[in-house]
């Protein structure tokens, strides 16, 4: 606690400090203290005392399919940002989606293909509802 | 000890009755601990149980619940943090639970020139842990600008509807990962060149998620504190805009607890 705040003094700071007692996120803390840290034998004792323990798995995440997805819906993200819609790009892309009615102007082609993604929608309706990605999210961990 | 419960029922009617308690960590007796740090029984407070010139931290447990909730998690590292912050603790980790009795009889005393060579090892220093992170957007963009296959696939998607583009979506996320965890492999050895030197010892820790860039933790001398901190600042600010760090302590040395 002493440390966090010693920074005050130093002045500003891009680095984000937090941590030490009482200051963690529940995040960090899980990741100290359910995976590190003296253990001995003695513990065995706590069937013995009858504590029910919750056990927290705190892994490291292995990469998955919805991870994948993220990261290429991040991308698509990035290079409209960084590149903005590019002639190139958005000619092939209007051309693709002509019969949806666009106009090859930039919002033109966007709403187009809102709309053709709207009638993927519709006609899928019941799969769509309550669940954006084609693929059921891996289940919270039940134990 | 006094204000413990104690006594408790054993599931299999056990006759025998035991009073469970809860051990943060272990000190050198004499390490001051404040009077209201708050521990996870019901009686809110935490107390020590002394061997020699060794001693445990410890309080009693809740019994109508078992552990395991969020509270029972900060409350555990808030008790040996604090006590971190000042002065030198072997952390336990969650959850150590235990007899009374068993306390001294099977931690302490079998274990005591054990525990006094890693608490003489801690002395004077504690630990800090550094978290990095890319900043999405910046590093998105140079993974493009750097790959070829990742923009080709990346158009290919963008005239595809989003089901017909599943699979490709899918190997572009898996390339960018790719490269990420490739990159960061270079950015976080960078990271840790640079403040090994203010550490008395380095532990790099797998990063959890394909945007974090480095995970270690640092055992500093109290002394060099001060001069820790601002190294790290330093790399923060060379960083900025790219990866994000923070930097989390002081803590109680998790990382430097030695394997029994």
């Amino acid at each position: 606690m002493t440390v966090s705040t010693q920074r005050q003094g130093g002045g500003g700071g891009v680095v984000e400090r937090g941590g030490g007692a009482g200051g963690g996120g529940l995040a960090d803390v899980v990741e100290l203290i359910l995976d590190k840290g003296l253990v001995i034998d003695v513990f065995v004792r706590v069937s013995l005392v009858g504590i029910e323990i919750l056990t927290i798995d705190a892994r490291v995440v292995v990469a998955s399919v919805d991870t994948f997805l993220r990261f290429a819906e991040a991308t698509n993200r990035a290079d409209l940002y960084s590149k903005g819609a590019k002639p190139k790009d958005l000619g092939d892309l209007t051309q693709s989606i002509t019969e949806g009615g666009a106009k090859g102007k930039t919002s033109g082609a966007l709403d187009a293909a809102v709309d053709k993604f709207g009638e993927l929608l519709s006609s899928r309706r019941e799969d769509r509802e309550e669940a954006p990605r084609r693929r059921p999210r891996p289940r919270e961990r039940d134990e | 000890m006094s204000d413990m419960v104690s006594e408790t029922q054993t599931p299999e009617g056990d006759e025998e009755l035991v009073t469970p308690v809860y051990v943060y960590g272990l000190i050198r007796v004499g390490t001051q601990i404040p009077d209201d740090l708050p521990g996870l029984g019901p009686s809110g407070r935490v107390s020590v149980i002394e061997h020699g010139d060794i001693a445990a931290i410890v309080s009693d447990i809740p019994l109508d619940r078992p552990l395991g909730t969020r509270n029972d998690l900060l409350t555990h590292e808030a008790v040996v943090d604090t006590v971190a912050a000042n002065e030198a603790v072997v952390p336990m980790r969650f959850p150590a639970v235990t007899a009374e009795e068993a306390v001294v009889e099977e931690l302490l005393a079998p274990n005591e020139d054990h525990f006094r060579g890693v608490l003489d090892e801690l002395e004077g220093r504690v630990q800090f842990t550094l978290k990095g992170r890319y900043i999405e957007d910046a590093v998105l963009g140079e993974v493009l600008q750097g790959n070829a296959e990742i923009r080709a696939l990346q158009d290919k998607i963008s005239e595809l509807s989003e089901d017909a583009s599943y699979y490709d979506r899918v190997r572009l996320g898996e390339l960018v990962v790719k490269v990420l965890e490739q990159q960061r492999e270079e950015d976080g050895e960078q990271i840790l060149d640079r403040l090994e030197p203010f550490a008395v010892s380095v532990v790099a820790n797998q990063p959890g998620q394909p945007e974090d860039v480095v995970n270690a933790a640092f055992l500093v001398q109290r002394d060099r504190l001060r001069e820790f901190d601002d190294a790290v600042e330093n790399v923060g600010q060379d960083l900025d805009g790219r990866i994000r760090l923070r930097l989390l302590g002081p803590q109680a040395p998790y990382d430097f607890v030695p394997a029994e």
